[in-house]
């Protein structure tokens, strides 16, 4: 079932809950090595954090980011780009806070029998001081149809 | 596992055209995925479910997570530039990178800026797998040392 466009639409201007995340050692090891190198000097933590640290520390989830889009259960979902910008380097055991919501949408046909809802999403990564960190912003193609992007 | 160089890559006389050296992942791996899936709390079976994916359409094949695959770009920086040169990294995701695959990073200084006192290179990247298919495709603005001329 195709969810309603209007429904979809009204998602534009939600705001997570907000939170914080503090990085451990134990994630950043075994992130960094699961992109093949050993955890970065003094602390730093592996920039790919930038991806979970956004939506888990912003108080959502993957689990509900597809269930807002009202993605079905193994219906396909693709990255379409992420742009994060970066105005200090993560670390472990600091704590961030987070804020952000969803800042677009689009509804678009790829082909037969194929409806994409795109949704951006946008998160800010403040220190405990409330100076910038990052900002995290993100697109995603929910697949409302049988295949997905080849 | 790969050994950064803690940015002892880009000298003082980066210039626009220079090749990025780049960074290789031999081998794509599902216990990988398997980790980051829960690492990022990632229920989306693509990456450790084999009949998930055979119903997509892709085989069989574990689909590798995105923040991976640019992550392999991001060593390449990191071990060019330094642990803390990141200023931005804008990236779309053509294809994906299935497990079993290797893949290699690779990038080029496209131009060259002064921002707040910083020494800015802004860098074309790219993933690529050994099949010849791109997968990730990456504008990254990363400080190096020096000054602009």
């Amino acid at each position: 079932m195709i969810p309603d466009e209007g429904e979809m639409r009204a998602l534009v201007g939600h705001r997570f809950p907000g939170g914080q995340y503090r990085i451990e050692h134990w994630e950043n090891f075994l992130l960094s090595e699961a992109t093949g190198v050993a955890p970065l000097p003094d602390a730093l933590a592996h920039p790919a954090h930038l991806f979970h640290v956004a939506i888990n520390g912003v108080g959502t989830s993957i689990t509900e980011l597809f269930a807002l889009a009202g993605a079905a259960p193994g219906a396909p979902v693709s990255i379409d780009w992420y742009d994060w910008r970066i105005e200090a380097p993560l670390r472990e055991d600091e704590t961030y806070l987070l804020e952000g919501g969803i800042e677009a949408h689009e509804r678009s046909e790829a082909g037969a029998a194929r409806v994409v809802d795109s949704f951006v999403y946008e998160i800010a990564i403040a220190n405990e001081n409330g100076e910038p960190v990052a900002r995290v912003g993100f697109r995603w193609h929910f697949w409302r149809a049988a295949g997905g992007p080849a | 596992m790969a050994f950064l160089a803690r940015g002892r890559g880009a000298g003082v006389n980066v210039e626009i055209g220079d090749e990025i050296p780049s960074f290789r992942m031999e081998r794509v791996t599902p216990e990988r995925m398997k980790t980051v899936a829960a690492i990022f709390r990632d229920p989306f079976p693509v990456h450790w479910d084999r009949e998930a994916t055979r119903a997509m359409g892709f085989d069989g094949r574990l689909l590798n997570q995105s923040p991976i695959n640019l992550g392999y770009v991001i060593n390449m920086l990191i071990a060019w530039a330094g642990p803390a040169c990141l200023r931005r990294v804008r990236t779309e995701f053509p294809k994906p990178v299935f497990d079993g695959d290797g893949v290699s990073a690779g990038g080029r200084v496209v131009a060259l800026a002064e921002e707040g006192g910083r020494r800015v290179a802004e860098c074309e990247c790219w993933l690529d797998r050994d099949d010849g298919e791109r997968s990730v495709v990456v504008r990254a603005w990363v400080e190096v040392p020096g000054n602009v001329d």
